[in-house]
């Protein structure tokens, strides 16, 4: 387990740290790129035969729909949770985790939601421009934003605002009239539910001539994604969250931004060629941006199990740690996404993510409650109390990281578990807990969830 | 009391040696003690109705043709009304609350909502905790702005409590958060191990390097000394008044204690969950709405008639249910709602505004009158004492209820 300097602050923000599966000895980053990009829709949820009687159906029939669809999207949630930390794909998923970040949506249809995640994945590191024109007619993101409802007559604004406000312009970026405009010639942009999948609605698309950023005709909605980006901005705006979110959450630097959202709109949005710049420059790792990011809930579940190669016991407990860290996956909290950076630490939040590593590798018992959202139909409360625990081969990481004296071995596993390194009064005190002799079975154990409990470990 | 306090910072000085920002915050919380005592400072308790309550079958149009029309077996019959104007009456499940809305100690606003209503719980809940339009996206909370707004020098986490195990949005604040616990014991169990105590004092942190770490240091050693100082306060407070055996109660009588033990915190926040009933409405909101009314008299008891004139409670819902009926014994998600205000220093009691118009609906949905911003304005500017402007992003106008 030999990791450099840099390569460690890669695998941080590209993946969900170093892992225990892949040893980079001399890591490449372009070869590395390539080999965690590996496309594996997920398939879990099977289609549901709709008939047309079943969307006439009673009340109860529905319920038991929304009952079904809701088992389903925790199996989908598990799948993806499990998918996320594997190395051949990791790269690829956080990039699907960024966009579903980004388009957030919440998919009420299992099937559906299976759906618009396979087209982030597919498009994850491809170009934004697929990505948008796909997502713009998935059918689970044509529901959540009412574009079905977006007819000649009466329009509905809500996908053309988002769509300009949070998924391309950025707001300050557009009129309240390039909004209306918009929102008339995405009219007829539709799904069928019977199928689930898209289709043009003809019939009540408004045809008519509409004025958008200036410019005047008979625009569809292919139109407004292509004006859109043939706007700069959109490209700015673009490399701004992919900064924000690989980079950093506090410091922007305009300059390096501004010749990145140059290249990405000259590369014809090509995303993996902007991810390369950005890993391959001096300045990503500049030192006031290492350790200084920190995790989201998903980054510190998936670290955690990931970086013990740990497996939960119980199926359902990673939805539940979801929610009590206050971030499930594929339930965002709105079309903004979730909170970032220290918007996700207020003192019982950090209390708890510090405990996290205690409760799923000691099994230590929790009573923490996650909230009850209101919905009746939403009931995740399987995995009480001490039943979140993983299951983790404590041997094989003995192997790995057993030294021939026990401070070397807890410096090997501090410089594998931490972004930077622990201050001295912590590396003490986390001697203290671990023991001297690591001939102690437990010791290997002590020291992953001592380096895991302390605050440097909810930074990437 | 005054001296127990001094004790309680001379201990902790001198239990956490020299180190973090304890001092910082020891320091305010002095100079906060030599002033008055008891504090006469505001409080407000904000308790949320999770779910949307129905608002029509908790203040019931008893008299109104068109409420019995369209919810043929919902409807409650004027004779299970508790009747409190020729219009109007509560629901029988809310004897706990007749005695204070007949002694002046409680305001009804009708059709409180916002323009562009969501029907969505998420959305709808998220709109009322940041206090934002209905097409704007926030990801901080009134009540956490006002902490930004009123606090930036604060270096304790309590000056607003969410009894609960996490936090809401709405106590969160853009430098500033609230503090999640279910009750005094569990937070100091949970922040006093040993290996946080450890980290916690050992790591000297520099005020002013303002690193995420840094961060993450100074949000743990607040949780600490804060949680330190609310068990020490409220552990010598035990109520005497008997509450109902349920969780609702048991966090409101936590509620009533940290205010007897003056720890100088402005604002609790509760929720109470379950009201999103499609189905089988009638025996849920009747066990509900008894947990709420009968838990609410329980506290304004323990707290007094003299301590509730600086205590206001405010009662929400993130929105009301659609006016017709289901076929299953419920109602669907709605739009506007009433607000209840509880307090013994109410301006204007009873009801404030008009009933709702059951012949003016928009798609069978209440059309609101009040913006819930008008009434967050007024007890940030009357109550908190702080501009509400700029925490609310705009002005709302201000009511006249304190």
């Amino acid at each position: 387990m030999v990791l450099k300097k840099n390569d460690k602050h890669f695998l941080q923000r590209a993946a969900f740290g170093p892992l225990i599966s892949a040893n980079p000895v001399d890591l490449n980053i372009s070869n590395w790129m390539k080999e965690s990009a590996e496309n594996r829709p997920i398939r879990v949820v099977e289609k549901p035969q709709i008939t047309p009687e079943m969307l006439k159906a009673s009340k109860e029939n529905a319920k038991q729909i929304i009952v079904k669809s809701r088992d389903q999207l925790i199996k989908l949630n598990v799948s993806w949770i499990n998918q996320i930390g594997e190395p051949a794909a990791a790269l690829r998923e956080k990039m699907t985790l960024f966009w579903h970040d980004h388009f957030a949506c919440r998919v009420r249809s299992a099937w559906l939601a299976q759906q618009q995640n396979n087209t982030l994945r597919l498009h994850a590191m491809g170009s934004f421009r697929d990505l948008l024109f796909a997502i713009s007619k998935n059918p689970g993101m044509l529901q959540f934003l009412n574009n079905q409802q977006n007819k000649k007559d009466s329009p509905n604004e809500n996908f053309a605002r988002e769509l300009l406000e949070l998924f391309t312009l950025g707001r300050g970026n557009y009129t309240e009239d390039d909004i209306k405009n918009s929102a008339r010639a995405l009219t007829g942009w539709a799904f069928n539910p019977l199928s689930g999948e898209y289709i043009f609605r003809e019939k009540v698309h408004d045809y008519g001539i509409k004025t958008f950023k200036g410019k005047t005709g008979r625009f569809s909605g292919e139109d407004i994604l292509q004006m859109v980006l043939e706007d700069k901005q959109t490209a700015r705006f673009i490399t701004e969250k992919i900064w924000d979110f690989f980079v950093s959450n506090e410091i922007r630097d305009a300059d390096i931004i501004t010749t990145l959202a140059e290249t990405f709109f000259q590369s014809g949005y090509q995303l993996e060629s902007l991810l390369g710049e950005i890993f391959t420059s001096t300045w990503f790792y500049d030192p006031r941006y290492v350790g200084n990011r920190i995790k989201s809930p998903v980054e510190l579940l998936v670290g955690i199990t990931s970086q013990t190669g740990g497996e939960f016991q119980n199926p359902q407990a990673p939805v539940f740690i979801q929610r009590a860290l206050s971030q499930v996956l594929l339930l965002p909290p709105n079309v903004g996404g979730w909170p970032s950076g220290t918007g996700w630490i207020d003192s019982s939040s950090l209390m708890f993510r510090m405990s996290l590593p205690s409760v799923l590798l000691k099994k230590m018992e929790t009573d923490i409650e996650p909230k009850d959202d209101g919905d009746a139909n939403n009931e995740t409360n399987v995995a009480g109390a001490g039943r979140l625990g993983l299951t983790v081969n404590w041997k094989r990481l003995a192997n790995i990281f057993t030294r021939s004296t026990a401070e070397e071995s807890l410096d090997v596993i501090e410089h594998f578990l931490l972004a930077k390194p622990a201050t001295t009064a912590n590396k003490n005190i986390i001697r203290g807990q671990t023991g001297k002799s690591q001939n102690d079975p437990e010791f290997i154990q002590r020291a992953f969830i001592g380096y895991m409990s302390l605050p440097e470990y909810q930074l990437s | 009391m005054k001296t127990s306090r001094r004790k309680f910072i001379k201990q902790t000085i001198l239990g956490t040696s020299g180190t973090l920002l304890v001092p910082h915050f020891l320091k305010a919380l002095e100079s906060q003690s030599s002033g008055l005592f008891p504090s006469a400072e505001k409080i407000l308790v904000v308790i949320q109705l999770s779910g949307g309550n129905d608002g029509l079958n908790t203040i019931i149009p008893y008299q109104n043709d068109l409420y019995y029309q369209l919810r043929p077996q919902l409807g409650i019959r004027p004779d299970k009304v508790l009747k409190i104007s020729n219009e109007l009456g509560f629901h029988s499940a809310l004897t706990g609350l007749r005695e204070l809305f007949d002694d002046g100690s409680m305001a009804i606003l009708n059709n409180v909502g916002y323009p562009n209503p969501d029907r969505s719980h998420f959305r709808s809940m998220d709109i009322w905790h940041s206090a934002s339009d209905a097409n704007t996206y926030k990801t901080t909370g009134w009540i956490g702005r006002y902490l930004d707004s009123s606090c930036s020098s604060c270096h304790s986490a309590h000056r607003a409590i969410e009894v609960d195990d996490t936090l809401s949005m709405a106590l969160k604040g853009n430098s500033i958060k609230g503090l999640a616990m279910k009750n005094p014991q569990k937070l100091y169990q949970a922040t006093h191990n040993n290996f946080f105590e450890a980290i916690s004092n050992q790591n000297v942190v520099h005020p002013g390097t303002e690193s995420t770490l840094h961060y993450l240091y100074k949000t743990m050693a607040e949780a600490v000394s804060s949680a330190e100082f609310i068990y020490e306060k409220s552990r010598v407070q035990q109520s005497k008044v008997e509450y109902p055996q349920n969780e609702f109660s048991k966090r409101l009588k936590t509620v009533a204690e940290l205010i007897h033990a003056n720890i100088n915190t402005r604002v609790y926040y509760l929720s109470l969950s379950g009201f999103d009933t499609h189905t089988n409405q009638e025996a849920q909101q009747q066990r509900l709405l008894h947990t709420y009314a009968d838990g609410i008299r329980a506290f304004v008891k323990d707290i007094g008639d003299t301590r509730m004139e600086d205590v206001v409670i405010m009662t929400f819902s993130e929105f009301g249910r659609r006016v017709a009926e289901n076929g299953s014994g419920g109602t669907d998600h709605g739009t506007a709602n009433n607000v209840f205000l509880i307090s013994k220093s109410l301006k204007k009691k009873g009801f404030l505004n008009d009933m709702p118009d059951l012949s003016r609906l928009d798609q069978g949905d209440l059309i609101h009158q009040l913006d819930f911003r008008s009434i967050y304005a007024t007890l940030l500017n009357k109550w908190l004492e702080v501009p509400s402007e700029k925490i609310l992003n705009g002005p709302f106008p201000v009511l006249d209820f304190i």
